[in-house]
């Protein structure tokens, strides 16, 4: 015979150990009065559970093992030790940073610094460096001289045209100086718009002169202007205050 | 632990000490070799030490180190299947046991420890594992259960069936217990 409460039978150890639910301590003594089977085996498991609980622990002996210990060891030398490498930080400062050698260092890293934030102007200041183009090594006979009225036919890269300056325009955003060029002040008529632009760096000239503008020509077909442009101007001669 | 993780050996040091012998038990018990031991715990610990910078606390830190434990002695097993040695051969049948109340107290109990290891040493692996578990280690049925990858349910039937060996065992040498 046997007995098939295969779950009554897994809470004989806990009822030993006395974890057992409630609720499971009521069925389990309900079942354990009419089951001798199990009452055999309550009797066998508290026996067996006295021997187990006399079970030794064992202790293993002081030293580590040597794979350990290499294991260790090999771990120590392929790994930072932040301890070890404070201690390096703190000698080395204690030998070395007299007032002297700091005021040197300090020095070179002052110049660095300068060398690196003048050679960066753009990238840290969003700056345009300085003019790098000579405007007085161009030969401005080389520039094809025509009236503004004639650029719409003019054909030629470089001009050079003369008028009266309007409407100086600065946009300090950009680092640009636009102007008008005019052939009459008083008249309407046709115009050219002169930009002076990085890296060519020159003083715009007074509204109201009268000046010559050597430069690149253009046209601006853009939808909201449409008109010819020097740009950039490359040289400005004032020929009237 | 994340000491341990980063490979600062000192760390580890601390870790080892902590588990070594807990671990060690459980191989003990498992093996009963006291050569090959030394050998299965050099190379669990390896294995844990290797193993830490992957461990990614899914399960406690006790239980993947016991369950790495685990695997070990079970590959152990399948490799050299312990032979079977009846406890008789090792301290004669009960009949020729000496009954008589032991002098020393001391010595009683070191009979008692060789008996009892002897005796569970003689069950089968896997219910040598969880009696261990359970009584020397101390762990609970769900505990035993993640490291053995099994059911609550299954360790309790396991226990059951160990307890209940061991105990027909152990029967002949009752008085000396």
């Amino acid at each position: 015979m046997s007995c098939w409460h295969f779950s009554l039978r897994r809470k004989l150890l806990p009822y030993i150990e006395g974890e057992i639910h409630e609720k499971d301590l009521k069925r389990l003594e309900r079942h354990l009065l009419d089951c001798g089977l199990c009452r055999d085996l309550l009797l066998r498991l508290r026996a067996g559970h006295q021997m187990a609980q006399k079970l030794a622990h064992q202790v293993p002996g002081g030293d580590y093992p040597p794979e350990i210990e290499a294991m260790m060891a090999a771990a120590g030398e392929g790994t930072p030790r932040p301890r070890m490498r404070v201690q390096a930080w703190h000698d080395w400062v204690e030998r070395f940073a007299t007032p002297g050698v700091l005021g040197v260092l300090t020095a070179v890293l002052v110049a660095q610094l300068a060398l690196l934030v003048a050679s960066n102007r753009d990238v840290l200041f969003g700056q345009k460096s300085a003019a790098t183009i000579k405007t007085s090594d161009l030969d401005l006979n080389d520039f094809h001289v025509l009236d503004i009225a004639d650029l719409k036919l003019n054909t030629e890269p470089h001009i050079a045209t003369e008028g009266y300056v309007t409407d100086v325009h600065t946009d300090k955003e950009e680092g640009t100086v636009a102007f008008k060029l005019v052939e009459s002040q008083s008249a309407p008529g046709p115009f050219v718009v002169c930009e002076i632009m990085s890296p060519i760096k020159m003083a715009a000239p007074r509204d109201g002169s009268y000046v010559r503008v050597y430069g690149v020509s253009r046209y601006d077909a853009q939808t909201d202007r449409k008109w010819y442009e020097v740009n950039p101007v490359l040289d400005i001669a004032v020929l009237k205050h | 632990m994340f000491a341990v993780q980063r490979g600062d050996p000192e760390a580890f040091r601390e870790l080892y000490d902590a588990y070594r012998e807990r671990i060690y038990n459980l191989v003990t018990y498992s093996i009963g070799d006291p050569l090959q031991t030394q050998d299965v715990l050099q190379t669990i610990f390896l294995k844990v030490f290797r193993g830490l910078r992957g461990f990614r606390f899914q399960s406690s830190l006790s239980t993947w180190i016991y369950r790495i434990a685990h695997n070990e002695c079970q590959n152990y097993h399948r490799a050299w299947r312990a032979p079977h040695v009846p406890l008789e051969a090792i301290l004669g049948s009960h009949h020729e046991i000496d009954t008589r109340p032991v002098s020393h107290e001391q010595h009683a109990r070191q009979e008692r420890d060789v008996i009892l290891q002897q005796a569970l040493m003689q069950l089968p692996f896997k219910m040598r594992e969880v009696v261990v578990l359970k009584y020397v280690e101390g762990l609970s049925y769900d505990e035993i259960g993640r490291v053995l990858g099994c059911a609550p349910g299954t360790v309790a039937s396991r226990l059951n069936r160990a307890l209940t060996e061991l105990e027909e065992r152990l029967r002949p040498f009752k008085r000396l217990l």
